[in-house]
C-alpha cells in the first residue's frame, strides 16, 4: 500500500514527554519564518488540552504524498510548490495569494494550513510546514522544542530509540 | 515617544457602565514607565482620586503585559493586574501577576493591556476580539463554578478562545475572590475576584489575530539558551510514592507533571497534580498546585525553611528545587553549599494530619469557587483548627461540628462561605475582618498551645496567623514558614511598604556572604540587609514591569537579564542598568504616592501594622523588639531618602526621579517633610496601659 504521508513532525506520547503548552513550537516557527509572532504565523498548532485536562497535543501538516493542498493551488509549481528533493509541498510566498484554497483542501480538521488575513490583499499569505527546508538543522520546532517532544517521522524518534535501549 | 518593537502601542479602555470603549497610546507612557506594574501605577495615580473603595464602580483594575510578552523571550508571558484590593485590611491599592495566555493573546488583539472601570447594569462578560469589544449577557453563566464557565465560553466562541473567570465566590463579592484563566492560572491573593463580581463581570473572552515582533531576533534565541531552564529534557510525567514537603510528606501515589504557565517559557513548573479525583463529577481532573497546597494535604508541621529559596551562588544560582530537577542537579562542591542548602523542618502545629483526598477536595474547591487558595489554607483551616483546639468556637453556629479532618465539613464551611449562607456570611469578608467582627482579641490573639520546636520546646503562636495588612503569614519568621531573624526582618520591611504579602516576585535572593554580613551586623542593624532589601523591591518592580518571572531569574549573579530582555524586544539600546533601576525606584515611588494620597500612608500606620507579628517567637526563640525594630524602620527611610518621621519621601527624593508633579501634590496635601523634622517615637503599642 503507497504511503499516505510523507516525513512529518510528530509529538512524544506524554509518557515519555508531556507537553508543557508552552506554544514555543507555535512562536519559533512564526519567529523563523516571518521574524515575528501571531496566531496567523505558525506552521504547526498546540490545541489546548480540555479544561481541567491539561493535556495539550500537537497539531502538524502531515506532508500528504498525494498533496491535496498542491493540488488545490490555483497557482500550481508557482505559489504552492513540490520540493524536488523530499517531494513535499511548500509555500513560496512571493508568488502566494493567499486565496486560501489550499488550507481548506487540507484533509484535517483543523486544517493544517494557517492563513494571514488582512485588508491588504498582497499580504494574504498561506503558512504551511516546510519542515525549515531552508535551515540545515532541520525543523527548528524540533530543534527548540524545550521537553522535547517532538521529532520528525522518518528520523531518529527519540522516544522509540530509549524502547530499543531497553 | 518614537514606536518600540515589542508593545502593541494601545491600551484599552472598557467602561462597564455605558458600555464604551476608549483606546490609549501606550507611547504616552512609555520609556519612563517600562510596562506591566509600571505603567498600571502611573494610569491609577493619574485617574482614580482618594475615597474610591474596591467595590465602587470608581474602582479600576488594571491590566498590562510588558514589552517581552508575546515575543518569545522566555517568561515574558507574564502580566499585571492592579486596583484597589477588598481583602487588604484596610481598603489599598494592590496588585498581581499572572500566567496564561490572556496577556499574549491581548497583544495580538493589539493592546499592551485594559482598564476596567465602572459597573455594568447586570451581569455581563466581554467578549475582545482584536479591536472589537462586545458585552454580552452573562445570565446563562452567572452562577456556574469556574471550569464550567470556562467551558460555556469555549463552546459558544470556539476551541481558540482564551478566558479569565470568576467563580460564585467572586460573584458574592468574596474578598479573596480569584480570576482563573483557562490552564488554571489565578489572580488571587488580591481578591480582584470580587472586584469583577461589583461590576458585575463574570469573565472575559480573547482571540486576536496580530502580530508581535521583537526587535532583536538574534537575542531573542540567546535568551532562549540562556534564561530559564537551557537544558532541554524529556518531560514525563512522574509517579510519586509520597505527597507533601519534607516534614509533612506521608505515603501516597500520585501522579506528578510539569507545565508550562505561560507562552514562550522554555521552563516548567513541577506543579501539575493529574489526575485527581473530582469531587464535584468523580472523575479524573489535573489542577496546578501552588507551593503552599501541599498543606492542604497534612499539616502536622508547618512550611519547611529551605534556604535554596533565598540564599543562592554563583555555583547554585537557582533555588535547589530547581536546581533538582535539573540534569546535572544542584553542585555540592560549592564551599557554601551548607548554607544554600540549610533546612529547619519546621515547628510542630498538629492542625490537620495526612489525607490525600480530603487536601484535593480543599484545591478543587478553591478552583471552582473561585478562591485564593493560600488565604483558605494558612489563614481560615489553621484558624478554625487553632481556635477548636483552644475551645473558642463554642459559641459559634457553624452549622454542624467544626472539625477541619472530615471532608463533609471542609466543604460545608467552604459552601457556607462562598455562598455566604450563616456565619460563611462573616467569613465572606476575609479572614482579618471576620476575626475583628467576633472580637480580635479573644479570637485572633489567644494563644495556640500545641505549637512545638524542633528541640521540643512550646512556643507562642496567635490563633490567626494574620501577618499584616490582613494577609496570613507568607515567610515572616513563625506560625508558617519559619525563617532566621535576618530574612523575616527582611520581609518584614518589604511587606511593611507593600499592601499585600509581596511573595509574587518578592522573594529575596543574596549571597552566603551576606548572610554571613548580616549576622555580623545583627539582623536589625544591618545596613548591607537594608541594601538587599531596596534592591529587591527594585527587581520585583522590573519582573513586574519588563515582565518576567522571578522563578526563572538567576537575578542574583546575573544582574541585567531583565535589561537583556527589555533590549532584545524593544530594541531601545538607550535603556541601561542604571536607567532600569531608576524606573523601579520611581515606580515604586509612585505607587507610595498612591498609598499616601489615597489611604493616608505614614511611618505610625506601617510600623504598627507589622510589628505585634513580630513579637512572637521563630523557631529559635528570636523576637523583635519595638526599639529593635523601629531602629529597623529609622534605617530603611533614611536609605529610601524618606522622613524618619513621616515615612515620607522628602521633595528632593521626588524630583531625582522625575516625580516633580507628585512632589507638588504632596506639598498640597501637607505631605512634604522637611529633612531633620524632630521624630519622637511612640510608646510600644503592645504594651497594655495601666488603667
Amino acid at each position: 500500500m503507497e504511503m499516505e504521508y510523507g516525513n512529518h513532525i510528530i509529538q512524544s506520547p506524554k509518557e515519555y514527554s508531556l507537553c508543557t503548552g508552552c506554544v514555543s513550537c507555535e512562536m519559533i516557527c512564526g519567529l523563523m519564518h516571518d521574524g515575528c509572532i501571531g496566531p496567523q504565523r505558525n506552521r504547526i498548532f498546540i490545541q489546548p488540552g480540555k479544561i481541567k485536562e491539561m493535556v495539550h497535543t500537537v497539531l502538524s501538516c502531515q506532508q500528504c504524498s498525494d498533496h491535496p493542498c498542491y493540488e488545490a493551488c490555483p497557482k500550481k509549481d508557482k505559489a504552492m510548490c513540490l520540493d524536488p528533493k523530499t517531494g513535499i509541498a511548500y509555500v513560496n510566498e512571493e508568488e502566494c495569494i493567499g486565496c486560501g484554497k489550499c488550507q481548506k483542501a487540507c484533509r484535517f480538521t483543523p486544517s493544517r494550513i494557517n492563513l494571514v488575513k488582512s485588508k491588504d490583499k498582497t499580504r494574504r499569505k498561506a503558512k504551511k510546514c516546510d519542515l525549515c527546508r531552508d535551515k540545515e538543522d532541520g525543523p527548528q520546532c524540533v530543534k527548540w522544542c524545550p521537553a522535547m517532544c517532538l521529532a520528525l517521522s522518518d528520523g531518529p524518534i527519540p522516544w522509540e530509540e530509549d524502547k530499543k535501549e531497553e | 515617544m518614537q514606536r518600540l518593537d515589542g508593545y502593541a502601542g494601545k491600551i484599552l479602555r472598557i467602561n462597564l457602565t455605558d458600555s464604551s470603549t476608549e483606546e490609549l497610546s501606550t507611547w504616552d507612557y512609555l520609556p519612563d514607565y517600562i510596562g506591566g506594574r509600571g505603567i498600571c501605577n502611573k494610569i491609577f495615580w493619574d485617574e482614580v482620586p482618594k475615597g474610591v473603595g474596591a467595590f465602587d464602580p470608581e474602582n479600576k483594575l488594571i491590566f498590562m503585559t510588558g514589552p517581552t510578552t508575546a515575543t518569545g523571550i522566555p517568561t515574558g508571558g507574564r502580566a499585571v493586574m492592579t486596583g484597589i484590593s477588598p481583602c487588604t485590611l484596610p481598603e489599598q491599592y494592590s496588585y498581581g501577576s499572572i500566567g496564561g495566555w490572556i496577556g499574549t493573546v491581548l497583544k495580538y488583539a493589539g493592546y499592551d493591556g485594559f482598564i476596567l472601570e465602572g459597573k455594568a447594569p447586570a451581569p455581563v462578560y466581554l467578549l475582545i476580539e482584536d479591536d472589537k469589544v462586545q458585552f454580552l449577557d452573562a445570565s446563562p453563566i452567572w452562577g456556574q463554578v469556574v471550569s464550567v464557565t470556562q467551558e460555556s465560553i469555549r463552546l459558544a466562541h470556539g476551541a481558540d478562545i482564551h478566558s479569565m473567570v470568576i467563580g460564585p465566590a467572586g460573584e458574592h463579592l468574596h474578598r479573596n475572590a480569584s480570576i482563573t484563566t483557562s490552564n488554571d492560572n489565578t489572580f488571587a491573593r488580591a481578591g480582584f475576584g470580587a472586584v469583577f463580581g461589583s461590576k458585575n463581570l463574570k469573565a472575559m473572552a480573547f482571540r486576536g489575530s496580530g502580530k508581535i515582533k521583537a526587535a532583536d531576533m538574534e537575542k531573542v534565541f540567546e535568551l532562549r539558551k540562556t534564561v530559564g531552564r537551557p537544558e532541554r529534557q524529556p518531560n514525563p510525567p512522574v509517579m510519586r510514592e509520597s505527597m507533601g514537603h519534607v516534614s509533612n510528606s506521608f505515603p501516597h501515589q500520585w501522579k506528578n507533571g510539569s507545565y508550562a504557565c505561560s507562552p514562550g517559557c522554555n521552563s516548567r513548573c513541577q506543579r501539575l497534580l493529574m489526575d485527581s479525583k473530582s469531587p464535584f463529577t468523580g472523575g479524573k481532573v489535573s489542577q496546578t498546585e501552588k507551593c503552599v497546597s501541599v498543606l492542604a494535604f497534612n499539616y502536622t508541621y508547618e512550611h519547611p525553611w529551605g534556604a535554596s529559596l533565598f540564599v543562592l551562588d554563583e555555583k547554585n544560582p537557582r533555588t535547589l528545587g530547581q536546581q533538582k530537577s535539573f540534569p546535572h542537579g544542584p553542585d555540592k562542591t560549592d564551599p557554601d553549599w551548607e548554607i544554600c542548602s540549610e533546612v529547619y523542618k519546621g515547628d510542630r502545629m498538629d492542625l490537620w494530619g495526612p489525607d490525600f483526598d480530603r487536601g484535593a477536595l480543599m484545591m478543587e474547591l478553591a478552583n471552582e469557587y473561585g478562591i485564593d487558595k493560600w488565604e483558605m489554607i494558612i489563614h481560615y483551616f489553621t484558624w478554625l483548627a487553632m481556635a477548636k483546639k483552644e475551645g473558642l468556637l463554642t459559641d459559634l453556629d457553624f452549622g454542624m461540628e467544626v472539625d477541619v479532618e472530615n471532608p463533609a465539613f471542609v466543604r460545608h464551611f467552604i459552601d457556607s462561605m462562598t455562598y455566604r449562607t450563616g456565619i460563611g456570611d462573616i467569613f465572606a469578608e476575609g479572614m482579618a475582618r471576620a476575626i475583628r467582627t467576633l472580637g480580635k482579641e479573644k479570637y485572633g490573639d489567644t494563644i495556640y498551645q500545641g505549637r512545638v520546636n524542633q528541640d521540643g520546646v512550646r512556643l507562642d503562636i496567635p490563633v490567626s496567623l494574620e501577618a499584616a495588612w490582613g494577609y496570613s503569614a507568607h515567610w515572616q519568621g513563625r506560625g508558617f514558614q519559619s525563617t532566621p531573624k535576618w530574612l523575616w526582618v527582611a520581609n518584614a520591611l518589604n511587606t511593611m511598604v507593600n499592601t499585600r504579602d509581596c511573595f509574587n516576585s518578592g522573594h529575596m535572593h543574596v549571597t552566603p556572604d551576606d548572610v554571613r554580613q548580616f549576622l555580623a551586623d545583627g539582623p536589625s542593624y544591618s545596613d548591607l540587609l537594608i541594601q538587599r532589601v531596596m534592591e529587591n523591591e527594585g527587581a520585583s518592580m522590573i519582573k513586574d514591569s519588563v515582565t518576567t518571572c522571578e522563578w526563572q531569574s538567576p537575578d542574583i549573579v546575573w544582574h541585567d537579564m531583565e535589561l537583556q530582555m527589555y533590549q532584545a524586544a524593544t530594541g531601545d539600546d538607550s535603556m541601561t542598568k542604571e536607567k532600569l533601576d531608576e524606573f523601579a525606584v520611581r515606580s515604586r515611588l509612585l505607587y507610595r504616592a498612591i498609598l499616601m494620597r489615597n489611604f493616608g500612608r505614614c511611618r505610625d500606620l506601617e510600623a504598627e501594622n507589622v510589628y505585634p507579628f513580630l513579637t512572637y517567637p521563630d523557631p529559635w526563640g528570636e523576637v523583635d523588639t519595638w526599639d529593635e525594630w523601629n531602629d529597623t524602620v529609622d534605617r530603611y527611610y533614611k536609605a529610601n531618602h524618606w522622613d524618619p518621621a513621616t515615612g515620607w519621601p522628602y521633595r528632593e527624593t521626588w524630583e531625582r526621579y522625575g516625580l516633580k508633579d507628585v512632589a507638588d501634590e504632596m506639598e498640597k496635601l501637607g505631605m512634604l517633610p522637611s529633612p531633620g523634622q524632630a521624630y519622637q517615637r511612640k510608646p510600644d503599642p503592645s504594651v497594655r496601659q495601666e488603667v
